[in-house]
């Protein structure tokens, strides 16, 4: 059991409020250049590092990436390094996202600057203080390894930092040269690992509090329809049942423990309002995608004269895709704990949006910001999906009004129904080539819902709708980028790698059709479409050298390669294939993937996993993964029909890193989107096999064959 | 009163029968590195071992288990190899998947030290994870065999 004291106790705050009683005043954001280390970091007597981290820890190694670059300045010993949440504040947003959030792939990209300075600016003050204390010239001092030394004399930093707070904080100090960099660039332990295989480590499912109760809510079972009227009174009778009432989401039923509240869930009867998308199944929604490509949208890009180099190209190719909602299916669903009282509410959740979260609570709970307490804690897998707050505000509601602790979870099939998934969409591509198979015109036209308008950020042209496309590496004469929205009442959420998830897919797949219609070779024809790329060509050139591309299909399997700019990161992927003809079934078995993520990549094998993670999550996608729909709600509400790739099915994955010049590019997503396309491209070549929808489900690949 | 022994301790739980399993570890017993994922017995984020068994808890009603003995993540020694293997390829990413991966992992090698990497695989793809570590879940096995001195 985890009291409130303990928790807090065990994210360092505590020892962090100890020390700013020492009169010390907190530094507001204004002063941007001044970073106050109290608000971030406690060194404690026994010389441990505690390191309040601002971003959330979902699996991508940020603790571990950022912790890094704080120890590596202030020259610390990992093993005595601690990373704690830090509460949703103000203090803690990043200043380039203008709100604490962790998104993106931007937490090394946005922090790294700043993380240094913080772990310059305090082992300065430690150097200080000894000065000081020993009476001996600064310069005569180094500060090593968690020690001081100077003069004969040795103290910790542990020891010198109770006064080294004290003193003034220096305006910008002097970085290190990366050639003195002790943990920047090297493959160091996670620090989270050790808690994750002992089974320690505390996701928002797993926070007790004292008297707490728990909660389920029932959801519609279609989108757009409401709660009418229910019937409550079975479902009280049922041993635990503590209440049940009507929340904006659902109907909550609180019970003493998971699985009375589930009990009496099942003996509820609601009733909903029609659902405004009743006749909306599979076939429904796909005809109303395709339809909606005849209509005009809004015009992103218009270079040249696309429109009439195409129609009076010789050769012409056209692409028509179709490609599905998707899950996020986090393995930890939602759940949140809220004990939310009539002067203060404390919150633990494992979410990645600090800054809403709290504004929300707020909402709720009409308190004022600084009357709210918000603990992350891990977060069992986020991919996007917990940027999404209304599982903590539906914990929040079910608090105020029981007006004590309770934990709410989300069933797998809770978690599937509440949606906010990634987008559905229709895209249609058509290209001229000239005599010598050059690509001279593209045209493009994608309907999909705006992801950005349902996170409250409405646009003209939905930034996610057209990523990758908008803004292709590829120089094409004339050029046309359209968006036609979606209004559906099915709610839409950033799903890992965005709209690049599946943009990468509609553009990589049609570059080598053209290639093909072209007499081209796909690899060569898209270094010449890069000729004004140099980063993006070479990742195309190592991905083709190290996957052996020149020497054609491999051991009798068929071979496809696609590329893609996304998070400021450059990514090529080479997958290779076979195809069982009688099943329909694919196997991939290996794929060789290169990433260029700028000339600063703080730990390579973080970054390796990352890759490796995206290549099994997007092959996953591409292969299985599709949200079904009847009577406008989900069918596939748990794993056997919402299936994932597993172990038996994941390919050999080796990733290269080369380094190119310019800004540092993310890792977290940028890695997902070559690889389904890289996938169909080789059934292209392998098979003559044109893959205009997601999954290539057995089934599917059948009635291409 | 249901009598259970959990890593060799044991407990008088007073819950209806048909509480699964799971959710007496978590919620009554205060274990909670034994994780729900699905409810179905799918996912296998729930694994634990009965007597040698790993078994899917939050398909396993209470009354199942009365007087046996189960495992947990927590009941597996820190230094075992398995869980140092884990530590030492950094395979956990988001985490959550790990402690039914890790106990289903310690069952097979204990069962079979010698397991080859084929039957590796195969009982490791009645696991999910959505971070995609199979590959390095796959190495961590392997390094774990050698840890142990297995050939294989």
């Amino acid at each position: 059991m985890i009291d409130r004291r303990d928790f807090v106790k065990l994210t360092g705050l505590s020892l962090v409020l100890v020390l700013t009683e020492g009169g010390f005043k907190i530094i507001k954001g204004a002063q941007e250049e001044i970073i106050n280390p109290v608000l971030w970091a406690n060194i404690t007597k026994d010389n441990h590092l505690v390191f309040l981290v601002n971003k959330s820890e979902m699996g991508q190694g940020v603790w571990t990436g950022l912790a890094m670059l704080v120890a590596d300045e202030l020259d610390f010993p990992w093993e005595r390094v601690r990373v704690r949440s830090a509460p949703a504040g103000p203090q803690y947003i990043d200043r380039k996202l203008g709100m604490q959030l962790t998104g993106g792939s931007t937490s090394v990209r946005n922090m790294y600057d700043f993380l240094r300075q913080l772990g310059a600016t305090m082992r300065e003050m430690i150097i200080n203080h000894a000065s000081e204390e020993w009476k001996v010239p600064r310069e005569r001092l180094k500060a090593k390894g968690g020690y001081v030394f100077g003069n004969g004399k040795k103290a910790s930093y542990g020891e010198l930092w109770e006064g080294a707070v004290k003193l003034p904080i220096p305006h910008k100090v002097k970085l290190k040269e990366p050639s003195e960099f002790i943990y920047i660039g090297k493959n160091i332990p996670r620090i989270d690992a050790k808690e994750k295989v002992d089974g320690s480590a505390i996701f928002g499912i797993d926070v007790r509090l004292k008297d707490m109760v728990y909660a389920v809510v029932e959801r519609p079972p279609a989108f757009g329809c409401k709660l009418k009227s229910f019937d409550p009174s079975q479902a009280k009778q049922v041993e635990g049942v503590i209440d049940v009432f009507a929340i904006s989401t659902g109907v909550a039923v609180c019970g003493k423990d998971f699985y009375s509240a589930q009990k009496g869930r099942e003996s509820l009867k609601v009733e909903w309002t029609e659902s405004s998308i009743k006749d909306f199944n599979d076939q429904k929604l796909a005809r109303y995608y395709l339809n909606a490509l005849n209509r005009a949208g809004a015009v992103a890009r218009h270079d040249g004269n696309p429109e009439d180099v195409i129609s009076k190209a010789k050769v012409k190719v056209e692409g028509v895709y179709l490609l599905p909602y998707l899950y996020h299916a986090t393995m930890e669903p939602m759940a949140c704990v809220a004990d939310v009282r009539k002067d203060k509410c404390v919150v633990y959740a494992p979410i990645q949006s600090q800054t809403w979260a709290l504004k929300t609570v707020s909402k709720i709970t009409g308190l004022d910001e600084k009357d709210i307490e918000i603990y992350t804690t891990y977060l069992g897998g986020g991919f996007g999906r917990k940027a999404n707050v209304e599982f903590l505000r539906e914990a929040v509601e079910v608090s105020k009004k029981l007006g004590r602790p309770v934990k709410l979870i989300y069933t797998r099939e809770d978690d599937v129904k509440s949606g906010w998934y990634r987008p559905m969409n229709a895209t249609k591509f058509v290209g001229a080539l000239d005599e010598k198979g050059r690509v001279v015109a593209i045209h493009h036209k994608i309907a999909v819902p705006a992801v950005f308008e349902w996170a409250g950020m409405p646009s003209k042209i939905d930034r996610a709708a057209v990523e990758g496309i908008e803004n292709m590496p590829y120089s094409v004469p004339n050029l046309h980028v359209e968006f036609v929205k979606i209004d559906l009442p099915i709610p839409v959420w950033f799903w890992r790698s965005v709209g690049s998830s599946h943009n990468a897919f509609t553009l990589e797949t049609f570059i080598d059709r053209l290639a093909k219609a072209g007499g081209r070779d796909p690899v060569e024809l898209r270094l010449e479409l890069l000729s004004k790329n140099p980063r993006a060509r070479r990742v195309v050139e190592v991905c083709a050298e190290k996957s052996g591309w020149d020497k054609g299909s491999h051991r009798g399997r068929a071979m496809g390669l696609a590329y893609h700019f996304s998070f400021g990161s450059h990514v090529a992927q080479c997958a290779e294939v076979s195809l069982d003809k009688k099943t329909g079934k694919i196997r991939v078995h290996k794929v060789v993937c290169v990433i260029d993520l700028g000339p600063t990549v703080v730990h390579p094998d973080l970054v390796v996993s990352q890759m490796e993670s995206a290549i099994v999550m997007g092959l996953s996608a591409s292969l299985k993964e599709r949200v079904s729909f009847s009577e406008g709600g989900p069918q596939s509400l748990n794993f056997d029909t919402y299936p994932l790739l597993i172990m038996e099915e994941t390919p050999e994955i080796e990733v290269h890193i080369v380094k190119g010049q310019g800004p540092m590019g993310g890792v977290g997503e940028p890695g997902l989107p070559p690889i389904a396309p890289a996938v169909a491209n080789a059934l292209l070549w392998g098979y003559g096999i044109e893959v205009n929808q997601l999954p290539m489900t057995p089934d599917y690949i059948k009635t291409l064959l | 009163m249901t009598e259970i022994y959990i890593n060799g301790n044991l407990y008088k739980v007073s819950l209806p029968e048909d509480t699964p399993l799971l959710w007496v570890i978590r919620e009554h017993i205060g274990l909670t590195g034994t994780k729900f994922g699905c409810g179905k017995g799918i996912c296998g984020a729930c694994t634990v071992l009965l007597e040698e068994e790993p078994i899917r808890s939050c398909i396993t009603p209470l009354k199942a288990v009365k007087g046996k003995r189960i495992t947990t993540i927590e009941g597996i020694p820190a230094n075992h190899p398995v869980k140092r293997a884990w530590v030492e390829l950094n395979v956990p990413q988001c985490g959550y998947c790990q402690p039914g991966q890790i106990v289903e992992a310690y069952a097979l090698l204990k069962k079979n030290p010698r397991a080859s990497r084929e039957e590796i695989v195969r009982t490791m793809s009645s696991h999910l994870c959505r971070c995609g570590t199979y590959p390095r879940i796959l190495r961590a096995i392997l390094r774990a065999q050698s840890m142990m001195g297995v050939k294989t």
